[in-house]
């Protein structure tokens, strides 16, 4: 009613704070109304990304959607007007957060998760609406864990005009946009095999790759905390990851985020690490396969 | 499984300089013999886990300040299913890998404080601050529940339920791993999911042993 434009609003959570965030200070109708107008995904309607910004103490660490050997990864439960709804969290790539022989994946310091909501044309005609959000989470070091509950509620106009946005959140929306993984490039070829003890990834990127780290989407596929053994090879690499104890039943396809260090991007021309969303079915391996490879040192 | 990361069989001094640098070597696999271990409990005594041989064991990663055990705790879930399996004539160790100093960490007088504030009924609590029992197991949350069959093979590791959520609200509707593991071998059959992914908190291990 008042509120000229939505302001993140903030709580403390343990040995660190959150916020709710608004890519925009507010909705504009007319992107509702106009498809395939900004980011909207769905006919007739827009998208109006919000964004949970956790800042961390030195030492703590929240949890990815696959939280590796411990942890849970932040829940939200949100209350919206009609016409929203809440899209699942968009993960930025994860760190490994190792403690001796068990491995999480999660972060540390500032993250920012992005969840986009949807609204359709019944919310053009309101004049703002009330975005609430309940998270739950859990705040790790590796000496303590530490349930966390937060509330936190924003109320965005809805507007004529097109919204500006401010320049510190456009910098936090694009930071955590650079570090979400990607479709890896259509050319390029995965193919997973298995045997009793391993899975082996190779890939054809057309270049050789000398350093790579995976992360299971799903949990218990592979044991976390062992080396994730790489071999370059002249179009890509070839990596072996130890299947998990806990894996008794087969795996159909590898499913994860792939981060690629020194990627040479075309047209980019930095070397940085990218990561990429990768799904790739998993074969048994031929009797032969491993000497077929040229290589001798994985086994 | 473990064990294949050996290139090739070494040498007996090999072996013993790899078991000491990595512990983790030895880790408990269902199907395999439990590793044996010997402790100091809470109540003083010490346990043999060889002592057992010919009933069931059950062993139980705990630390008192983990939401995941808290759940466990304050819904009195945990207190129930020690007594009932206590009263089948089950063994339950409770074990406390965490380091002084980290959350879950307790001496012997702390931890029989704490069970009987909470009425807890396991066989004994066994206090394990250089993570020796934990790393043997590898075990990596709390909760991460092992039970052990009348032969010494281990019959079930993983997470005590299928809710891993530190949610009380979560307890009554849970699939309990351990009592199924336990039923289903008591009456003769085989354990139907006898391996899961253990959730919880992080062991609170001691920096220096690893």
């Amino acid at each position: 009613m008042c509120a000229a434009a939505a302001r993140a609003e903030s709580a403390p959570i343990p040995h660190g704070t959150l916020e709710l965030v608004p890519e925009n200070p507010w909705i504009a109708a007319q992107s509702i109304l106009t498809p395939g107008v900004a980011t909207g995904r769905m006919a007739g309607g827009h998208t109006f990304n919000v964004g949970l910004r956790f800042q961390l103490e030195k030492g703590w660490h929240i949890y990815w959607i696959n939280p590796g050997d411990s942890g849970e990864p932040a829940r939200v439960e949100w209350k919206l007007p009609a016409g929203l709804t809440a899209g699942p969290i968009e993960w930025p790539t994860p760190r490994r957060l190792a403690s001796g022989s068990i491995v999480d994946y999660g972060y540390e310091g500032a993250v920012l998760l992005i969840v986009p909501l949807h609204a359709d044309a019944s919310l053009a005609s309101q004049s703002a609406a009330r975005l609430g959000a309940e998270i739950r989470l859990l705040v790790c070091s590796h000496e303590m864990c530490i349930p966390a509950k937060a509330a936190l509620s924003l109320t965005v106009p809805v507007k004529a005009q097109a919204p500006v946005p401010d320049a510190t959140t456009v910098a936090w929306f694009a930071a955590a946009r650079k570090s979400m993984p990607r479709p890896p490039s259509q050319n390029w070829r995965f193919n997973a095999t298995e045997d009793e003890d391993f899975f082996v990834l190779t890939a054809e990127l057309g270049h050789p790759i000398t350093q790579t780290v995976f992360f299971p989407l799903v949990e218990s596929q592979i044991e976390n905390a062992a080396p994730q053994t790489l071999v370059p090879r002249a179009s890509g690499f070839r990596l072996t990851l130890r299947k998990s104890n806990q894996l008794l039943a087969s795996v159909a396809r590898l499913k994860g985020v792939l981060v690629v260090s020194g990627d040479r991007t075309p047209g980019d021309g930095t070397n940085q690490d990218r990561a990429y969303v990768i799904d790739v079915p998993v074969r048994k391996a031929g009797a032969t396969k491993h000497l077929e490879d040229g290589d001798r040192s994985v086994k | 499984m473990k064990r294949a990361t050996l290139h090739s069989a070494p040498g007996p001094i090999l072996v013993a300089m790899l078991l000491c640098a990595l512990p983790v070597l030895a880790a408990a696999r269902v199907g395999e013999a439990a590793p044996e271990f010997t402790s100091v409990a809470s109540n003083g005594k010490t346990v043999h886990l060889s002592d057992y041989r010919g009933k069931y064991v059950v062993l139980e990663w705990h630390n008192n300040g983990c939401p995941f055990v808290r759940k466990q705790y304050n819904s009195g879930n945990m207190q129930r299913l020690q007594k009932h399996w206590t009263g089948q004539g089950v063994i339950w160790f409770t074990i406390l890998s965490s380091a002084p100093g980290k959350q879950g960490y307790a001496t012997a007088s702390e931890e029989n404080d704490f069970l009987a504030k909470e009425q807890a009924a396991p066989t004994a609590a066994l206090l394990d601050p250089d993570g020796v029992i934990g790393h043997l197991y590898d075990a990596k949350t709390s909760p991460h529940m092992f039970v052990i069959n009348p032969q010494g093979v281990v019959i079930y590791d993983g997470a005590i339920d299928d809710k891993p959520t530190t949610d009380v609200n979560d307890v009554p509707g849970a699939k309990n791993y351990v009592s199924l593991a336990l039923e289903q071998a008591m009456t003769g059959k085989p354990v139907e999911t006898a391996a899961t992914r253990p959730y919880g908190c992080s062991v609170k291990y001691s920096d220096a042993t690893h």
